[in-house]
């Protein structure tokens, strides 16, 4: 195994070897290039501004994450995900803000970190709570009562209720100072993003373990033929449920990352919109595939903040450009959709897989 | 409950009394009765329509019957869902292919063994040690009991709705077959199949029912006579729902009532060979 750099000399003698991630020097080398870069790489050397873009790239893939594993691997379609990253956030503020934590916990500033872990179960719960309908309905249908949570979760408790706590009005803020991790606190771009990083990374890691054991399986059984799956002895509502919980869990921690990274915290930063924006993600990303995960959220960032620097420039012969900024956006959102399932319906995704694969038998063209 | 009323019940694996499934004014079943003695392949036959697949998916749980007891090893399993039933050892194929298309084969036949896996969210996500272990294991399972016995080693890896028609209905049979059931109902395993792909999965019957290691009993919903007369113990059959006789294969072939629903005047069943 090691020392092998094309995948057509790998032989495996073990099973273990033969279900390894990462099964040849080329792929290795690779992976820690890309660990390097992500870790040392970005921090180090791009500007603030990228690093900026890189940490909403990480927030909109961690969102992203809990739509792919309901959707792209469950089959529960669902517009209403931005609510449990609402409470994740809401969940995580509250408790940094206003939990009596015992001095030691504060000195240490583990506050911030316990909270994530807090927000992410309670948001686990939230969503398996919205996610009881999926018992009985699919489809279509499941659309509209994901959207109730989003509707009945953010427009109603949190704006309603949840952000007048404390006699603040509609906010919370969030003053650079308030976040902690550890001896660090979290106050630049830089810090967001290690934050962000690592984060990220095991996300990742746990979902990618997740799909290649027992409870991922179910779920993907359950996408692709329901009937199936039960007769095979899978209790197709437990793990549509547990699926409801891992999607709100990740949710949950994206929401609560995101208060490091904004000086105020309202309910306006999970519009439903946002849940669109997140399926849109998945869609142009690849539906079914952790990494187009990623590729779906760098390309939907990145390209909007290019757009962003397009237009900055027009905007002097045509002012009203900038103004009409936030249209133009939703508009290459819409069109960037149609076009990929008009052209490349499997997504960023399944076109990396079909590279891979010409370069997996180069020079040979079978 | 009704526990063996008579010495000889224990051998019983399947009971069926007096089943009822009506479909609105339909009767798909019209009070059926089955034994399926431990061991035996217990063929049901009848034309289209007759109730044959309704008659799986009662005992299976899909379809719940209006009335009449169903008995697995002397335990009435009525309200248990097809999830249950299946970790009670019933495991299936279906008439109509349902693998799960996006998967491999491998990971159809690792979803077989769901029942017999215990990694949860927890130990799953963290992967390395409990779940690893147990992956390895069900890999070794799978490649030495399933794949060598099914002969399907180079496809391990393919994605299943790639696969020709024979392929996946081997396939579906492996991954019934890796819940290590005790009694196996097969709905058409031989429908589509070519010549060649129909012997082969008669052996696979028979040595999946006869060898040592399985011994599983089977219920085989089949149209081809010619296999079916050959490779059962008994033989129901069944006509609009209801049960014409149940019998060996050398009564059914000789009683006039069913060769008149059914077979036929002429030597149909020797074989579409």
């Amino acid at each position: 195994m090691s020392g092998v750099w094309l995948p057509c000399g790998d032989y495996h003698q073990t099973y273990s070897e033969d279900q390894g991630w990462w099964q040849t020097t080329f792929i290795k080398t690779k992976m820690i290039l890309l660990l390097a870069i992500m870790f040392l790489g970005i921090p180090l050397l791009a500007p603030e501004y990228w690093v900026g873009v890189a940490n909403m790239v990480g927030y909109t893939a961690m969102g992203a994450l809990g739509v792919q594993l309901l959707i792209g691997y469950t089959g529960l379609i669902t517009l209403g995900h931005a609510a449990f990253i609402a409470v994740g956030a809401y969940t995580s503020t509250l408790l940094v803000l206003r939990f009596p934590w015992p001095e030691f916990i504060v000195h240490w500033g583990l506050s911030y970190p316990i909270s994530i872990i807090v927000a992410g179960i309670f948001a686990g719960f939230w969503s398996v709570l919205f996610g009881l309908p999926s018992a009985k309905v699919k489809g279509f249908y499941l659309i509209l009562t994901t959207m109730a949570a989003q509707f009945i979760t953010v427009d109603f408790i949190l704006t309603q209720y949840v952000s007048r706590i404390g006699g603040r009005g509609q906010a919370f803020s969030l003053p650079p100072g308030t976040i902690h991790v550890g001896p660090w606190v979290i106050d630049s771009d830089r810090k967001i993003y290690y934050v962000m990083a690592v984060l990220l990374t095991l996300m990742v890691i746990v979902m990618a373990n997740l799909l290649r054991s027992k409870p991922g399986r179910a779920w993907v059984a359950i996408r692709d033929n329901d009937i199936a799956a039960e007769a095979l002895g899978i209790n197709i509502v437990w793990y549509k449920l547990l699926a409801f919980f891992v999607a709100g869990f990740f949710g949950g921690l994206a929401g609560a990352f995101w208060i490091s990274n904004t000086a105020a915290l309202s309910p306006e930063h999970f519009p439903w919109f946002w849940s669109l924006w997140l399926v849109g993600v998945i869609l142009i990303g690849g539906v079914g595939s952790i990494h187009g995960t990623i590729f779906g959220s760098l390309f939907m960032v990145v390209v909007m903040e290019l757009l962003q620097w397009a237009v900055i420039p027009l905007s002097e012969y045509y002012p009203k450009l900038l103004i009409d900024f936030a249209y133009i956006k939703d508009s290459a959102f819409g069109l960037a959709i149609c076009a990929f399932l008009i052209y490349e319906p499997n997504g960023l995704a399944y076109r990396w897989w079909q590279v891979k694969n010409y370069f997996n038998l180069w020079p040979f063209s079978y | 409950m009704a526990q063996a009323k008579e010495s000889g019940e224990d051998d019983i694996i399947l009971k069926l009394e007096n089943v009822h499934m009506y479909f609105g004014r339909v009767a798909a079943l019209a009070g059926v009765d089955l034994e399926v003695k431990k061991g035996e392949i217990h063929s049901i036959i009848g034309p289209n329509g007759a109730g044959k697949t309704v008659m799986m998916n009662c005992i299976n749980g899909l379809y719940k019957p209006q009335r009449g007891s169903i008995y697995y090893k002397g335990r009435q399993i009525n309200d248990l869902k097809p999830h249950q039933r299946a970790k009670l050892g019933i495991s299936r194929t279906f008439q109509k292919i349902e693998l799960f298309g996006g998967m491999t084969v491998l990971d159809n036949i690792r979803l077989g063994r769901h029942i017999h896996l215990k990694t949860g969210i927890l130990s799953g996500s963290i992967y390395v040690g409990k779940t690893k272990k147990e992956e390895l294991k069900t890999r070794k399972f799978i490649e030495e009991e399933i794949i060598d016995l099914l002969e399907i080693e180079s496809i391990r890896d393919k994605t299943v709705h790639m696969l020709p028609y024979g392929l996946q209905k081997r396939v579906e049979l492996g991954r019934a077959l890796a819940l290590n059931p005790e009694l196996l109902l097969l709905d058409e395993p031989l429908a589509g199949l070519n010549l060649e792909e129909v012997e082969d999965m008669a052996r696979f019957i028979l040595d999946i029912n006869e060898e040592e290691r399985w011994k599983v009993t089977c219920i085989l919903v089949e149209h081809d006579m010619g296999v079916v007369m050959d490779i059962s113990n008994r033989v129901l059959v069944l006509n609009f729902g209801n049960k014409i006789m149940d019998g060996t294969p050398e009564e059914v072939q000789h009683n006039p009532d069913v060769i008149k629903a059914y077979l036929g005047e002429e030597d149909l069943y020797a074989t579409r060979r």
